[in-house]
């Protein structure tokens, strides 16, 4: 699909933009049950490493290495979710956080897939963007489906006061169960499509500050619905290609426009200003996420805000 | 021990005791609540009346002794399987979910009904119709809304459960509590910021729930409405049982006058 479309630059932004999509989910599902999860990046390096073990080493074809990266992703998720049920808060975000540091000492010591060297020549899939679109597509179906079932209900039920959803019948073990590895398993996804574009990732691929990002995705689009992921990360994606574009149109400015006192001092401002590369990238990320908290802690979308403008709500209003 | 009730035992406590460092918040406990009474539990601040819900709905493990409920032992169950099997609860310090509507909130209590296992509800949440609602929500609403004109909140179905007047959130609370279809349900402090008005109302109410077939354990400090409406009264002091009887004789107990001497309770 859109291989006329699309120039390279173009499709690895959105393929990278997707996948992140698809990481904003896999810490949307664990969320919901009121599980802050840091460690969406080491689930990600799961699949990623388990699915290019598939492909690299036995030569089995990507979609069978995909499914299997998700699998694994979900198996390990379970497992940590286990002694995950018993803590909240800070001490669940440590946990995952050094879950997350364990999978990158393991693989930066694991001579088979490269260790300090990295794993390298994955075998690189020209179809990923297609399969973004549509793992993102069933994802949406999937919990736009969630938040209109009983089991959703009762998933938010366990986010607002655990205690009183188990006194209701609500198994919250099970639930916060099949959430957490619902999560990892989408992380494990995530990360098999990030290898097979990449085709090289090391120790430090999945790091701490890509659980960071995978969490502001959320923050920012808003956790309370199930389009907050998607708006967070697109948004997220989006605005550093708005800037850069901003500079390229700078760039185009006569000269003649900026070559004098002060015109040339402020477009040196704002050409500075506009290059979002690397450190400036986390320095907005964290300006943007001390602006959310203030003025919208619910992220950009809410569900309350998004009933107000469901077209029932706003014929009964208008009748 | 008091006989066993004509009607038979709804929940039998035997020698439950709970301890908390070296302090007994429970101190070998027997007690049996007949089906069908509504069976008040009194006693002075800190007599384990809480500690007591607290570990017939699983909250808490007990130290030692034997939770029977309808004659079979509940001891290990977690508190979701005990509501399952028919004891539900209302909290002191009310626990409703703050950002879901009054309707979800009672849809909520009538989801362990509709689906006993994760995943019957998870194949349910995916496969359910594009359009429409499944059958079971169906089910679950009418339920909600039937349970929500008992306690006369229908009207006010679509608000947060937060902006509800304390009053009102009291009685979500039994509302949501009912949903779960229980044969015993455990009332921590009903009246507790109602006005006079609304204790009296709670009367009828809890008369009400009773006669749907629902065995009620109230703990309760409004003694006006202890009295009123109670088939039998338990009296706990520093975990200890020291009276049992009908209110009648709980009045007249001097053990019972001894304990809330000094507090300014008319019994």
């Amino acid at each position: 699909m859109f291989e006329g479309l699309l120039d390279g630059y173009t499709r690895s932004l959105l393929i990278f933009a997707g996948i992140n999509v698809i990481a904003a989910y896999s810490f949307y599902a664990p969320f919901k049950t009121g599980q802050v999860s840091l460690g969406q990046a080491g689930f990600m390096a799961v699949g990623a490493y388990a699915s290019a073990i598939l492909t690299q080493k036995f030569g089995i074809p990507f979609a069978a290495a995909l499914i299997f990266g998700g699998v694994v992703g979900g198996i390990v998720g379970v497992a940590v979710g286990f002694p995950a049920l018993r803590i909240k808060g800070i001490y669940l975000l440590l946990l995952t956080l050094g879950f997350a540091e364990i999978i990158s000492v393991i693989v930066l010591s694991w001579d088979y897939v490269g260790g300090a060297q990295g794993f390298r020549k994955i075998p690189f899939n020209r179809y990923t963007l297609d399969y973004v679109i549509a793992i993102i597509a069933v994802l949406l179906v999937l919990f736009a489906r969630l938040e209109r079932s009983s089991l959703g209900r009762a998933m938010d039920s366990i986010h607002q006061d655990e205690t009183a959803a188990e006194a209701m019948g609500i198994d919250v073990v099970r639930i916060k169960l099949l959430a957490f590895g619902l999560g990892a398993m989408i992380a494990g996804l995530a990360g098999a499509l990030y290898a097979h574009h990449a085709t090289f990732m090391d120790s430090t691929t999945f790091n701490v500050m890509m659980g960071v990002e995978i969490l502001m995705f959320v923050v920012v689009g808003g956790g309370s619905t199930f389009l907050g992921p998607l708006v967070g990360a697109a948004v997220l994606n989006i605005i550093p290609e708005i800037l850069r574009a901003l500079r390229d149109w700078l760039e185009l400015l006569p000269v003649a426009w900026t070559n004098f006192y002060p015109m040339n001092r402020v477009y040196d401002f704002l050409h500075d200003f506009l290059d979002f590369e690397n450190a400036k990238r986390l320095i907005a990320y964290g300006v943007i996420l001390i602006i959310m908290m203030i003025v919208r802690p619910d992220g950009l979308l809410t569900r309350d805000g998004l009933r107000r403008l469901s077209p029932a709500r706003w014929k009964l209003k208008h009748a | 021990m008091p006989d066993a009730p004509a009607n038979g035992v709804c929940l039998a406590i035997e020698g439950l005791t709970k301890r908390f460092g070296g302090f007994y918040a429970l101190n070998d406990l027997h007690m049996q609540v007949a089906t069908g009474h509504i069976h008040a539990l009194i006693g002075p601040n800190g007599a384990g009346k809480t500690t007591f819900f607290n570990l017939v709905t699983g909250v808490l493990p007990a130290d030692t002794g034997r939770i029977l409920f309808e004659g079979k032992l509940v001891d290990d169950a977690r508190p979701s399987k005990r509501t399952l099997r028919g004891i539900a609860r209302t909290f002191q310090n009310i626990r409703l979910f703050p950002h879901l509507s009054v309707l979800e909130t009672v849809m909520i209590g009538a989801h362990c009904r509709a689906f006993p296992s994760v995943v019957a509800a998870l194949g349910k949440a995916v496969l359910q119709p594009p359009f429409g609602e499944a059958g079971e929500e169906r089910t679950m609403r009418d339920r909600a809304i039937e349970l929500l004109a008992f306690f006369g909140l229908a009207e006010r179905q679509d608000a947060k459960a937060s902006d509800l007047p304390y009053g009102d959130q009291r009685k979500l609370e039994m509302a949501r509590a009912l949903a779960t279809e229980p044969r015993l349900l455990l009332l921590d402090e009903p009246a507790a910021g109602m006005n006079p008005h609304e204790t009296l109302e709670l009367d009828e109410t809890i008369k009400k729930i009773r006669d749907r077939g629902v065995t009620v354990v109230l703990v309760e400090h409004d003694m006006r409405l202890v009295m009123e409406i109670s088939d039998r009264i338990t009296v706990l002091n520093f975990g200890t049982r020291i009276a049992d009887g009908v209110p009648g004789e709980i009045q007249s107990n001097p053990a019972v006058i001894e304990a809330y001497l000094g507090e300014d309770v008319k019994l």
